[in-house]
């Protein structure tokens, strides 16, 4: 063991002196973090507690345009902006963001409601709504405004049989119990925030990263010959990978922590959701031990590839983008088409991901987690393996 | 010291021979220049001798160790300066040297007294503090060797350990070798610079295209007549075994 700790402490020794190195290592992930937690709040919010505004105008006034209004009013989601001015005046503070629909009520409406040619309402949303969310609200305002025809259509067909009362008789919030729904994560009735989703997603990254300082120190001391001179000292190649995998493994567990600190302490003082680490401590520490053991040995295998720094920083860096883009770090798996999905599930920053989602999303355990684990550290086993063999091969010309 | 017979080897890129049975005898205490072109295979053999690539084909032994079988026994009592500077320029001089002794395997006040010693020989010990990136190339070149006395070798490989620095390191860097060599060790020493392997080593050997063209003291060298004529230095029996043409 004599030879590794001195190739450990050398390492750290270098480490510390190369600030270039840590910048990248600890800052680049944390503005990540924070960054997509914060600027991506808002549409995770609306998967989960959703909050959408609109304004109302109500050109009708009529019975029928305030059952409307009323059924809006009434859905928990839906938040009314009070804005004054006449049509266009409202449709120029939508277009600027101050309520993300407008719904016009015709005059009309409610007298028309019954006939061939019906006073439709109309709804504008602001620029910035997404097609989903404007589907949604439609779906929503199609739906009160079902509810008010169904309430004219059988009030007519009452007192045509005579009997106005029995319109009344209907109770058209009985349809709400006919649907129940609910998320799954966490057992409760809420959905992951933007911080549970970006933490671990940026945190993989990060510790992907580390192949680049990782495998740019390696070519340049093999360039500079003092792999050479150690292996004249009968330090075995084994050894020189061990030297360097530990310490680096060492620097992952740190971002990992920091990172996490970052989720959990930094982010709700800047607005965020905190994050929640889950009930499985054991579990998270494998998954952090898992995905930096596939990532240090992924930054070795790369170093003993490559001939130059330059190649090593360019195979590192466009891998790594590779790999997140694949691994749903920048753009989430279910969004992909199904064989897109089929070849990022073959990567280990997805197997890193799902496996932090087990964790944090599904209050997964170390036995939801292992086979994800075992994926990754068969991962670090084979790149390892693979950088012995290239090394001994280069160092033999 | 070195017993080398029928030595080659070939590296997997290709190409042709780096050595093609390649023969040769260094003796105890001696302080042989091994010279040779670009490509001649120098850093080859010393690579051997080191230990660093494996001898596939012939027999080298150094200090009786055979390296195919006993390579740990001949690294024991050897040290390879490497023509790179290999060391970590952002350590200090101390860290540097520390860290090698440690690599090493040595530790206490043992580790503290070759490390001393060795910095003393190459007259770094009031550098100690710094940074390697920051020392000028000749004092690089004198740390480059420091490291390599760490473990008091019997056999010292130099590999072109005068390149690009001044006159006054240069100076400063034979007076060691020879300093060295007059305490026991045995030098093997290779340079493009006639006039330091002329002025320094005691044996020369010519090597090119992986073959040994000729051994022996400078006065038997230059005593035998090459092509009906007689070199006049070394240089230019140097140039008569290897031929004029470039070889870059």
């Amino acid at each position: 063991m004599g030879p590794l700790i001195h190739l450990v402490r050398k390492e750290l020794l270098l480490l510390r002196r190369d600030w270039h190195a840590l910048l990248l290592l600890f800052l680049m992930p944390t503005v990540f973090i924070l960054i997509m937690s914060l600027a991506l709040r808002g549409l995770f919010a609306s998967h989960g507690r959703v909050v959408i505004t609109y304004a109302l105008l109500d050109q009708d006034r009529s019975p029928a345009s305030q059952l409307l209004a009323g059924h809006l009013a009434g859905q928990a989601e839906f938040q009314r902006i009070d804005l004054a001015g006449d049509e266009a005046r409202l449709q120029a503070a939508v277009r600027a963001d101050q309520a993300q629909f407008l719904v016009r009520i015709p005059a009309g409406f409610g007298a028309a409601l019954l006939r061939p040619q019906p006073q439709a309402v109309e709804l504008s949303g602001a620029p910035s709504v997404e097609p989903t969310l404007l589907k949604l609200f439609d779906a929503s305002l199609r739906e009160a405004a079902a509810r008010v025809y169904l309430k004219a259509s059988l009030g007519s067909l009452a007192r045509s049989m005579g009997d106005p009362s029995a319109a009344d008789a209907l109770d058209l919030d009985a349809v709400n119990a006919l649907v129940a729904s609910r998320s799954l994560y966490m057992g409760e009735q809420r959905l992951p925030s933007s911080v549970q989703q970006n933490v671990p997603a940026w945190l993989i990254f990060a510790m992907f990263f580390i192949a680049i300082p990782l495998s740019n120190t390696w070519v340049q001391e093999r360039s500079h010959g003092t792999y050479a001179r150690m292996l004249s000292l009968g330090v075995p190649r084994w050894k020189l990978l061990l030297g360097k995998l530990l310490p680096y493994l060492g620097v992952n567990l740190a971002q990992a922590a920091c990172m996490l600190a970052v989720g959990v302490y930094l982010v709700p003082r800047l607005g965020g959701d905190a994050l929640d680490l889950g009930d499985a401590p054991a579990a998270l520490a494998l998954m952090v031990l898992a995905v930096s053991f596939a990532a240090v040995s992924w930054g070795l295998l790369i170093a003993n590839v490559v001939r130059t720094s330059e190649q090593a920083t360019i195979f590192t860096g466009v891998g790594n983008l590779l790999l997140g883009l694949l691994g749903g770090v920048m753009v989430p798996l279910f969004v992909m088409p199904g064989w897109l999905q089929a070849i990022g599930r073959l990567t280990p920053v997805a197997w890193g991901l799902e496996g932090f989602l087990d964790v944090f999303l599904r209050r997964g355990g170390l036995a939801q987690v292992a086979p994800r684990a075992a994926l990754l550290l068969a991962f670090g086993v084979a790149a390892l393996g693979l950088a012995h063999s290239f090394f001994k091969r280069r160092s033999r010309g | 010291m070195i017993q080398a017979h029928n030595l080659s080897y070939q590296y997997a890129s290709g190409g042709a021979r780096a050595l093609d049975a390649l023969s040769l005898r260094v003796p105890q205490g001696s302080l042989y220049g091994l010279l040779g072109p670009n490509g001649s295979g120098k850093t080859t053999f010393l690579s051997l001798l080191a230990g660093v690539l494996p001898c596939p084909q012939g027999r080298l032994s150094v200090d009786g160790h055979d390296l195919g079988r006993a390579p740990a026994k001949a690294q024991a009592v050897s040290a390879l300066v490497p023509q790179d500077l290999a060391f970590y320029p952002r350590l200090s001089v101390q860290e540097n040297v520390d860290f090698f002794a440690g690599v090493m395997g040595y530790a206490g006040a043992d580790a503290r007294g070759r490390v001393d010693e060795a910095l003393r020989l190459a007259a770094l010990g009031h550098l100690r503090g710094q940074r390697a990136e920051r020392c000028s190339g000749g004092l690089k070149r004198r740390l480059n060797i420091a490291i390599g006395l760490l473990n008091r070798p019997r056999l010292l490989l130099l590999d072109e350990p005068t390149v690009g620095i001044d006159p006054q390191s240069r100076r400063f860097i034979l007076q060691s070798v020879q300093e060295i060599h007059a305490a026991g060790t045995t030098v093997v020493y290779t340079s493009h610079y006639m006039e330091e392997v002329q002025a320094l080593c005691d044996t020369i050997g010519i090597l090119d295209r992986g073959r040994l063209l000729a051994q022996g003291a400078l006065k038997e060298l230059l005593k035998a007549p090459r092509g009906g004529r007689k070199p006049k230095d070394l240089e230019g029996l140097f140039l008569e075994l290897t031929h004029r043409a470039l070889r870059d």
